[in-house]
C-alpha cells in the first residue's frame, strides 16, 4: 500500500515519489496537492497509475499529477507526461478515448438580471438546439469529403464556412486546428461514426451551462478578458464523440501488438506506446490530431447553435468566445530543460495547457495577460477562469481540468437520488434541463472533489492564478 | 436466477465482472451487460446483423467483439440482446446478432480498455473482468 510516508514533501502543494521507489521507474512521480487532497488519493489506484506512467520510455524529468487526480485506466485522470521528441513514447492511453475532450466559455455583455425572465426559455431552447447525440445524432449526415475537411481543418474550417466569428478560431488552443492532422490515417469506421455527430454534446460529465460571474479575483486581468461581476456566460464541455473513440480503439489495438517489436514492456497494457518517430507512432499522432480537430469543430458547431438559440430568445447581443481548451490531448511543444530549449511530446490526460504571458503560441489578445484557462466544476457547483503563470513551467505549463471524481458512478446511482439533486439545485435557483434522473445522480456534486479546494491548490502552487469564479444559473444535459 | 454480471467499484469508469457457463456465453453476457449498464431501452421489431471477427487471442477477441458491437450500436442506433454463433474459437468469431432500435440510452460507452482485462476459467464456467471508458 502506498502512503504519505512514501512521498518527499517538496513544499505544501508538491509531493514526490522518488525514482528508487520501484525498479521500473525511469523518473520520479510528482503530485500537486494539499495534504488533504493527497490523502484522498490513497483511496484508489491513482498513485499506482501515476507511478506506472513514470515507466514510459523517453519520459523526461517526472510524471505529474494535478490535484484533481483520480483513478483512470493506464494514466490516472489528471496525469501529465512529457517524453523526448522525436524518439520518446507516444501513448494513446495518455490521451484517452475522448480525444480533445475540452471546454469553451462564451461571454455576453449582459448581467444575470437582464436575462432573468428569459432564463428558463433560453435553457429550453439551447437544449432543443444541441442534442446529446445519444441514440441518434443530428438530422444531417455529412459526407466523407466534408468529414475529411473537418478532420484537417478543425474549428477554423467551420468558421471559414460561416459557422462562427473570425475570432472564434483564434481564441481556441492551437487556433482550433492541429497541423499534423492527416485524414488518410483515420479509419472509415471512425469517419462514419462522426458523420452526424458534429454539434452534439454526448453523455456522462459533458454539459452545457448558463452561468454568471460570481466573483472576480484579479480585476485587471478580468477586465482584459472582458469579464465583469454578474455577467452571463455559457460553458460548453464536450469532446470528439464516437469519431474520437474509434480512433483511440483502432490505434490502441495496433500499439498493444507492435510495442513488443520495439522491445517495450509496461506494467499496464493500457499504457501501450511506441517511439514517436516510427510509422505507427506518427500515424497515431496524425489521426489523433484529426480527432482533436473534430472536437474543436464539434464545440464550434455547438457554439453556432447556442448563438442561434440566444438570438431567438435574448436578441442581437453578442456571445464572444473567451477561450477553448483541450484537456485530453498529446502535443509537440517546446519547453526549457536545464536552460536548453527542447521539443517534447506532452501528454495531458485530464489536464489543461496554461501558457504564461509572452508565450509565442498565444494570440496577440492574450500575449500580455497569459492564456485563459477554463476549469469546469461538477454539476451545480462553481467553475473557474484562471490565467497561465510562468511558475507552471516546471509542470510543462499545465494545470488541473476540473473537480475530479471521488465517488464511482455506480455508488452515486445507489446512494444519491437524482430527483433530490434537481430539487436541491432548484431551491438554490438553478434550473436543470435533463431527461434522466439517473444521469443527474451520476454527476451529482457529492460524487466529486470540492472544485474550490482543487483550484485553491493550483493557485497556491503557482501553476495558475485565479481570475474569476462562475456559478451556474442553468444546467443543460442535451435531449 | 444468478445475475450474469456485476458492476465493480471504479471512480470514473465502468468496471464489470461477467460470468458465462462457456466462452460463447461469456461473450454474449459481456455484450448484454454492456447494454444493461448503459441504461439502454430497446423498442420495435427485431433486427439481424452479421458479425465476423478475427483476433490473435481470446482477450483481443473479446475487446474486438465488444468494440465492433459499440460501433454497430452507435451507427445503426441498435442494441443487441442475442447472438447465434456460426463459428467460435479463441481467435475467430462469426455469427448473427439479434437486436432492436434504441429508444432510450443513459450513458455512452466510449471504448473497451485493456486495463486489468482478464478471462479466467472457473469450476462453473468462465469469468471476465472488463473496464469500459464512459
Amino acid at each position: 500500500m502506498i502512503s504519505k510516508k512514501d512521498f518527499i514533501k517538496i513544499n505544501d502543494y508538491l509531493w514526490e515519489i522518488p525514482k528508487s521507489f520501484r525498479s521500473d521507474m525511469r523518473v520520479p512521480a510528482r503530485i500537486y496537492a494539499s495534504e488533504k487532497l493527497l490523502e484522498e488519493c490513497f483511496r484508489d489506484e491513482s498513485i499506482k497509475q501515476l507511478i506506472n506512467v513514470a515507466t514510459l520510455p523517453g519520459i523526461v524529468k517526472y510524471s505529474i499529477a494535478m490535484p484533481d487526480i483520480h483513478e483512470g485506466y493506464g494514466f490516472p485522470i489528471g496525469g501529465v507526461a512529457a517524453t523526448k521528441y522525436p524518439d520518446g513514447a507516444i501513448s494513446p492511453g495518455g490521451v484517452g478515448f475522448d480525444i480533445n475532450c475540452g471546454v469553451r466559455l462564451l461571454i455576453s455583455n449582459l448581467n444575470n438580471q437582464e436575462i432573468a425572465s428569459q432564463l428558463d426559455k433560453l435553457a429550453e431552447e439551447i437544449q432543443k438546439e444541441v442534442p446529446s447525440g445519444l441514440g441518434k445524432g443530428r438530422e444531417v449526415k455529412l459526407s466523407t469529403e466534408q468529414i475529411n475537411r473537418i478532420l484537417e481543418g478543425g474549428a477554423k474550417y467551420l468558421v471559414e464556412k460561416g459557422y462562427g466569428e473570425k475570432e472564434d478560431a483564434e481564441n481556441c488552443e492551437s487556433y482550433g486546428k492541429l497541423e499534423w492532422a492527416e485524414a488518410n490515417y483515420v479509419s472509415e469506421k471512425a469517419k462514419n461514426r462522426g458523420r452526424n455527430q458534429v454539434g452534439t454534446l454526448g453523455s456522462g460529465n459533458h454539459f452545457l451551462e448558463i452561468q454568471k460571474v460570481d466573483q472576480i479575483y484579479n480585476e485587471e486581468i478580468a477586465k482584459e478578458f472582458g469579464l465583469f461581476p454578474n455577467q452571463v456566460v455559457i460553458m460548453i464541455h464536450t469532446g470528439s464523440r464516437g469519431l474520437g473513440h474509434q480512433i483511440a480503439t483502432d490505434y490502441l489495438r495496433e500499439m498493444v501488438f507492435v510495442m513488443q517489436k520495439y522491445g517495450i514492456r509496461l506494467p499496464d497494457k493500457e499504457l501501450a506506446c511506441v517511439p514517436f518517430n516510427t510509422k505507427e507512432g506518427e500515424r497515431y499522432f496524425n489521426a489523433m490530431c484529426c480527432g482533436a480537430n473534430f472536437a474543436w469543430a464539434n464545440r464550434q458547431m455547438i457554439t453556432f447553435y447556442v448563438r442561434k438559440a440566444w438570438e431567438r430568445i435574448i436578441g442581437k447581443e453578442k456571445l464572444t468566445l473567451l477561450y477553448d481548451v483541450a484537456h485530453n490531448i498529446a502535443k509537440i511543444e517546446e519547453h526549457e530543460i536545464n536552460g536548453q530549449k527542447m521539443k517534447l511530446i506532452v501528454h495531458r490526460k485530464g489536464a489543461t495547457r496554461a501558457f504564461p504571458p509572452e508565450h509565442p503560441e498565444l494570440p496577440d489578445r492574450y500575449r500580455k495577460t497569459g492564456q485563459p484557462v477554463i476549469i469546469p466544476g461538477s454539476m451545480g457547483t462553481a467553475s473557474y477562469v484562471l490565467v497561465g503563470e510562468e511558475k507552471s513551467k516546471e509542470a510543462w505549463y499545465t494545470v488541473c481540468h476540473g473537480a475530479g471524481r471521488t465517488m464511482s458512478r455506480a455508488k452515486a446511482i445507489k446512494t444519491i437520488s437524482g430527483r433530490n439533486v434537481v430539487e436541491t439545485l432548484r431551491q438554490k435557483g438553478i434550473i436543470v434541463k435533463c431527461y434522466s434522473f439517473k444521469g443527474v445522480a451520476e454527476e451529482a456534486p457529492q460524487a466529486y472533489k470540492n472544485v474550490d479546494e482543487v483550484v485553491d491548490t493550483v493557485h497556491k502552487a503557482g501553476l495558475s492564478q485565479r481570475v474569476a469564479r462562475l456559478v451556474p444559473l442553468a444546467v443543460i444535459k442535451g435531449e | 436466477m444468478r445475475k450474469f454480471f456485476e458492476i465493480l467499484p471504479h471512480k470514473a469508469d465502468l468496471k464489470i465482472k461477467v460470468f458465462g457457463a462457456s466462452k460463447k456465453e461469456l461473450f454474449l453476457n459481456a455484450m448484454k451487460a454492456m447494454f444493461e449498464a448503459a441504461g439502454i431501452k430497446p423498442e420495435g421489431k427485431v433486427v439481424k446483423r452479421k458479425i465476423k471477427i478475427q483476433s490473435p487471442d481470446i482477450l483481443q477477441l473479446l475487446v474486438d467483439f465488444l468494440s465492433e458491437i459499440l460501433y454497430l450500436s452507435e451507427t445503426e442506433n441498435e442494441a443487441y440482446f442475442n447472438i447465434k454463433f456460426k463459428k467460435f474459437s479463441d481467435n475467430t468469431l462469426e455469427g448473427e446478432l439479434f437486436g432492436k432500435k434504441i429508444k432510450e440510452q443513459g450513458l455512452i460507452i466510449k471504448g473497451v480498455t485493456y486495463h486489468n482485462l482478464e478471462i479466467r476459467k472457473k469450476k462453473e464456467g468462465y469469468l471476465a473482468t472488463i473496464l469500459f471508458d464512459v
